[in-house]
């Protein structure tokens, strides 16, 4: 590199303090100090906070090469957006550090929900240099008067965690600040009339860096993020690779017949050396339900353990949830037994280990998890897969394939969230006003909007302005109001609410569960716990509770000894597969049988023996379809390897279609692997139709016609219109609510569908379901796919392995009691096996 | 819609519309609660979108009940009005206006907090706590029933039912419910939700569907 001054300086201190930057941070000091942007693609613990904070600093530094140690109050110099809260405090330790160490007189801010009104009021007196923000709070910043004037010195927006926030609408919120942002610079806004600061002149150029870990399109995340730039920008990726050891566990005995559920559990015990001979040792498992039962279940076969092992998920008083957080680093703990609640956020230094209970259901996420041990650079990861069902254990071939062959999942960017933008242009109405032309520009700066029509722009305005359609002379209705050509909100309260609501997390109705003697447990979803009766007993954060009465958003419980409880099962639902696991698993499926593959896929040797006996193994270039005649019906199964979600549109549109030959009505059911459809007439598919059955054609109309979209739409609707401004939650953890406004989702999804159906909101939701939950682009190429391949048509005799799980899910939707269930299916298998 | 149907209680003619009212014939007084007249009016004063012509389609349903059942007296049992004043009543009143013969009784509700001028403008006689006419008391609130031997109808609770078919399909129905004390009568207004009903087997549910009413 050419000598810059801020380089020889900051590299002159690593060297001091024996640190040896990486070839991608010196690429990223490199760039930033040439005024580049881009994205750096790096995994977490590896320095990637360092590559674009030292570059800012080394920007500074080239820019006041004399006196860079003693300027003061530069004016902000790096917004660092965050998603995480929690990351924010030790980021900006970390800062503050060097900054010291370097005897320069920057100061790091940190604004997020819990910054005190005073900490915001000295920032507003004094910008520090370095401001670590959330994406919400950066918004609520933007609801500030003449707050364009705090970027004007403004030259790096860093955007850490990347790839996280971009599959969401936290993602949106973070773009369309950007394009707000770089557009204030440019224009200088200030719509008040005001004179403009006198500063103004010193609007430097700012360069957008975003750091992300590693996803199937960086090139897409890159070009999302740079959107407003419209610069090409470039990608640094650092070539660290982390060594990862994956291990299966492998159960003593294989079952011809795998159903999900009890596996798992049954191999508790094989998870007890591992974790005595780990340092510290974390357990994801898929679900909160699930992960109370594997805390009771550890407990109990070893009670060693009892005061060493704790348990974290989302329903957790987050008061315990940093005390497990904090015993963690301190390595008070052996194991923490947690769900997704642990996959992002601080490392935990003493984790050595961590074990996935079932399948992780994508390559990103695994990777993301196997991370969480050994972060450290030069530490290898070590995570153990335990198998739920002996299907699973395939999976676990697929995925080490995976990792080899790099196939990780893309994060698809959301496209024209409407909710959002009604969101942000309060936002803006709220602080200095916008002009619509103006706004319309910068808006379709984003990637999100840069295919917004102008017509659905002036919707937006008219929802805004006039409320959508009215009665006209008995209409008061008031939110943004045009005062000189100027969008503004000028109601004291509305804009008060307003700024409450800034955000794009939703969260379930939840109540509070405490204790009649006092003390509190947790939360619970309203859903789970309306269906429960006092005297029932059910269980939270690893404890038996007795319902004794609901009072007030509160749920009051006393401690219970009974032996049976109620798992919480928590909306949300089950997670799908990902199209790039499926791929893999399609591949690894096929390899079953071949010499020379591994001990997982030779565990299941007599599986497998049994599948071929019986029907097939099917091929990567092949659809294998099922049909049994068992006492209960008949049995049609299909074996797509894309994951539930794509099989609950597909099932529906095949039942669809099926009916249209001839009357027939289904049960569905579905897992990863494959869908069943299961009736008392014969089933009329064979290989005079297979092929048109799974056609591409008239693939929106079926699904019209197939699947009650409205239903879903409606739960769609719920976060849209808390986005959207259409509810008001209240406060957080208190009773006051605006007087006469409460209304719920559900209620106003039903009021718009019957008086305004064309409403753009309303539009959103149907739009999300089809994209995000039926997954139609995902559901096009797996018909594609299928219209390629080779449909073959078995006939089996009894169940083969592979419907087996599928089936015992159907009679699991039946309203049979858990008990009689598992009754009923051991005997299946027993019966299965016999022959 | 479908006609409304005949249910007797201690021998007095009561018929339930699909309209959400009542028609009690022997006094010849149409029945209503929850109509929440302004509801849309109020959430678009504080800047939240709902469309207006919910209010607009509930008034008409409301005066066309008037003009079907040709009444003598009506009766609110409460939460006629959403909350505190906005256009949206002077719509209201404008129909009002032309039925201005017709004598309103609103059995006060807790949403019913408008001035008292504006009550008497509008010729809307207001009772506090329980009316009672005859072997008939009408109160807002259920909780607000006492123990004694009246048949009591109420409002408050906009009752629903669940209708469940099949195996993982449900819908929801506004219903009349009806036990051995108390009738609760559905909300009248369509922008409001339902609070799900557990009935007994001795109880009555009479579910709502669009144009028909249905003994569930």
């Amino acid at each position: 590199m050419k000598k810059h001054i801020g380089h020889t300086i900051i590299t002159q201190w690593l060297r001091d303090h024996q640190m040896h930057p990486f070839d991608f941070q010196e690429q990223t000091w490199k760039a930033i100090i040439e005024g580049e942007s881009g994205l750096v693609n790096a995994p977490t613990g590896c320095g990637k906070t360092y590559s674009v904070f030292l570059g800012s600093l080394m920007q500074f530094i080239e820019a006041n090469p004399t006196h860079y140690k003693t300027a003061k109050n530069n004016g902000l110099q790096l917004l660092w957006i965050t998603p995480l809260r929690a990351l924010a405090k030790d980021i900006g330790r970390a800062m503050e550090e060097v900054i010291v160490a370097l005897g320069m007189q920057w100061k790091v801010g940190i604004r997020n929900g819990d910054t005190s009104n005073a900490d915001r009021q000295k920032q507003k007196k004094q910008t520090p240099e370095v401001l670590i923000i959330t994406p919400e709070s950066l918004h609520l910043l933007l609801t500030q008067k003449s707050h364009a004037s705090i970027f004007e010195t403004l030259k790096i927006i860093a955007v850490d965690e990347w790839h996280e926030l971009m599959g969401g609408k936290r993602g949106v919120q973070v773009e369309l600040a950007i394009a707000h942002i770089m557009r204030a610079k440019a224009e200088g806004i200030s719509y008040k009339g005001e004179e403009k600061p006198s500063s103004f002149h010193l609007k430097a150029s700012t360069s957008i860096w975003g750091i992300s870990a590693t996803i199937g399109n960086l090139e897409e995340a890159k070009e999302v993020l740079l959107s407003p730039l419209q610069q090409k920008g470039r990608i640094i990726a650092a070539q660290i690779d982390k060594p990862i050891e994956v291990h299966t566990i492998i159960p003593e005995e294989i079952e011809k017949y795998p159903w999900a559920g009890h596996l798992g559990i049954k191999l508790a015990h094989m998870l007890v050396p591992i974790i005595e001979q780990s340092k510290t040792t974390l357990i994801f498992i898929n679900t909160r339900g699930m992960s109370e039962t594997w805390y009771q279940t550890l407990l109990t076969i070893a009670p060693q353990l009892a005061g060493a092992i704790a348990l974290h998920h989302g329903s957790i008083e987050q008061e315990l949830r940093l005390w497990v957080e904090d015993a963690l680093h301190t390595e008070k703990l052996k194991a923490v037994v947690c769900t997704a609640s642990l996959d992002l956020g601080v490392d935990f230094r003493p984790v050595d280990t961590v074990i996935q209970v079932g399948s992780p259901k994508g390559v990103a996420r695994f990777l993301q998890r196997a991370g969480r041990s050994g972060h450290r650079p030069g530490e290898t990861s070590k995570i153990y897969f335990l198998p739920t069902h002996s299907l699973e254990i395939v999976e676990a071939a697929a995925l080490k394939d995976a990792i080899v062959q790099k196939n990780i999942e893309s994060k698809d960017p959301l496209l024209l969230c409407y909710d959002v933008l009604l969101q942000f242009m309060c936002t803006l109405a709220i602080g200095d006003g916008f002009i619509p032309q103006e706004l319309w520009k910068q808006v379709k700066s984003t990637y999100c909007f840069a295919d917004m029509h102008e017509t659905e722009w002036q919707e937006l305005l008219q929802h805004v302005v006039n409320g959508g359609t009215a009665l006209a002379q008995y209409d008061e209705y008031k939110k943004i109001e045009i005062e000189e050509g100027v969008y503004k909100i000028k109601s004291r309260k509305i804009a008060m609410r307003h700024r409450m609501h800034i955000g794009t997390i939703v969260s379930d109705a939840m109540l509070k569960v405490k204790f009649m003697s006092g003390g509190y447990v947790g939360v619970i979803e309203e859903y789970f716990i309306s269906r429960l009766e006092p005297g029932d007993v059910f269980t939270l954060a690893g404890r038996n509770l007795e319902l004794v009465m609901i009072k007030e958003m509160t749920v009051l419980v006393k401690k219970s000894t009974a032996k049976k409880s109620i798992v919480p099962s928590w909306m949300g639902g089950r997670m799908s597969l990902t199209a790039n696991l499926g791929e893999v698993l399609r591949d690894t499926f096929s390899k079953a049988l071949k010499p020379n593959v591994g001990y997982e896929l030779a565990s299941l040797v007599p599986l497998f023996l049994l599948q071929q006996q019986l029907s097939h193994i099917p091929q990567p270039q092949e659809l294998l379809i099922e049909q049994i005649v068992e006492k209960d019906g008949y049995h049609l199964l299909v074996y797509p390897f894309e994951g539930r979600q794509v099989h609950e549109a597909l099932s529906a549109i095949l039942a669809y279609r099926i009916g249209q030959i001839t009357p027939i009505s289904f049960s569905i059911s579905m897992n990863d692997y494959g869908f069943e459809l299961l009736s008392d007439q014969p089933i009329p598919v064979d290989d005079t139709n297979a092929y048109d059955l799974f056609s591409e054609d008239n693939l929106l109309i079926d699904i019209q016609r197939s699947i009650n979209k409205s239903e879903m739409a409606k739960r769609k609707f719920r976060d849209i219109a808390v986005i959207g401004g259409l509810i008001f939650q209240g406060f957080p953890g208190e009773q006051k609510k605006a007087r006469h406004l409460q209304s719920s989702a559900s209620l106003l999804f039903k009021v718009f569908e019957e008086y305004d159906p064309n409403n753009i909101l309303l539009r959103q939701a149907y739009n999300e379901v089809l994209l995000q939950q039926m997954e139609e682009v995902r559901l096009r190429q797996a018909l594609q796919r299928i219209a390629k391949s080779k449909i073959v048509i078995q006939f089996p005799e009894k169940l083969t392995p592979l419907s087996f799980p599928i089936i015992v899910d159907g009679l699991n939707r039946n309203n049979l009691s858990s008990e009689k269930l598992e009754d009923r299916i051991q005997k299946m298998q027993q019966q299965l096996a016999n022959i | 819609m479908q006609a409304p149907i005949l249910h007797t209680i201690r021998g007095q003619q009561i018929w339930l519309s699909a309209a959400r009212v009542l028609y009690w014939e022997n006094k010849k007084t149409l029945i209503v609660s929850d109509t929440h007249f302004g509801k849309t009016g109020h959430f678009r004063k504080n800047g939240i979108v709902v469309p207006q012509n919910v209010y607009k389609e509930d008034l008409q349903r409301f005066f066309d009940q008037c003009s079907l059942f040709k009444p003598e007296e009506i009766l609110v049992i409460g939460d006629f009005f959403h909350s505190t004043s906005n256009k949206e009543l002077d719509l209201f009143i404008r129909w009002r206006k032309d039925l201005n013969y017709l004598p309103i009784t609103l059995v006060r509700g807790n949403h019913d907090i408008l001035k008292d001028s504006w009550y008497e403008e509008a010729g809307i006689h207001i009772v506090e706590g329980i009316h009672t006419i005859d072997a008939f008391s009408f109160v807002h609130d259920p909780s607000g029933i006492e123990e004694n031997e009246q048949y009591y109808f109420c409002g408050h609770v906009h009752p629903g039912i669940v209708m469940r078919n099949g195996v993982r399909q449900s819908l929801t129905f506004p219903c009349f419910f009806f036990d051995q004390q108390k009738c609760i009568l559905p909300a009248f207004s369509k922008f409001s939700g339902l609070k799900m009903m557990r009935p007994k087997k001795t109880d009555a549910v009479f579910m709502i569907t669009d144009q028909h009413v249905i003994k569930a």
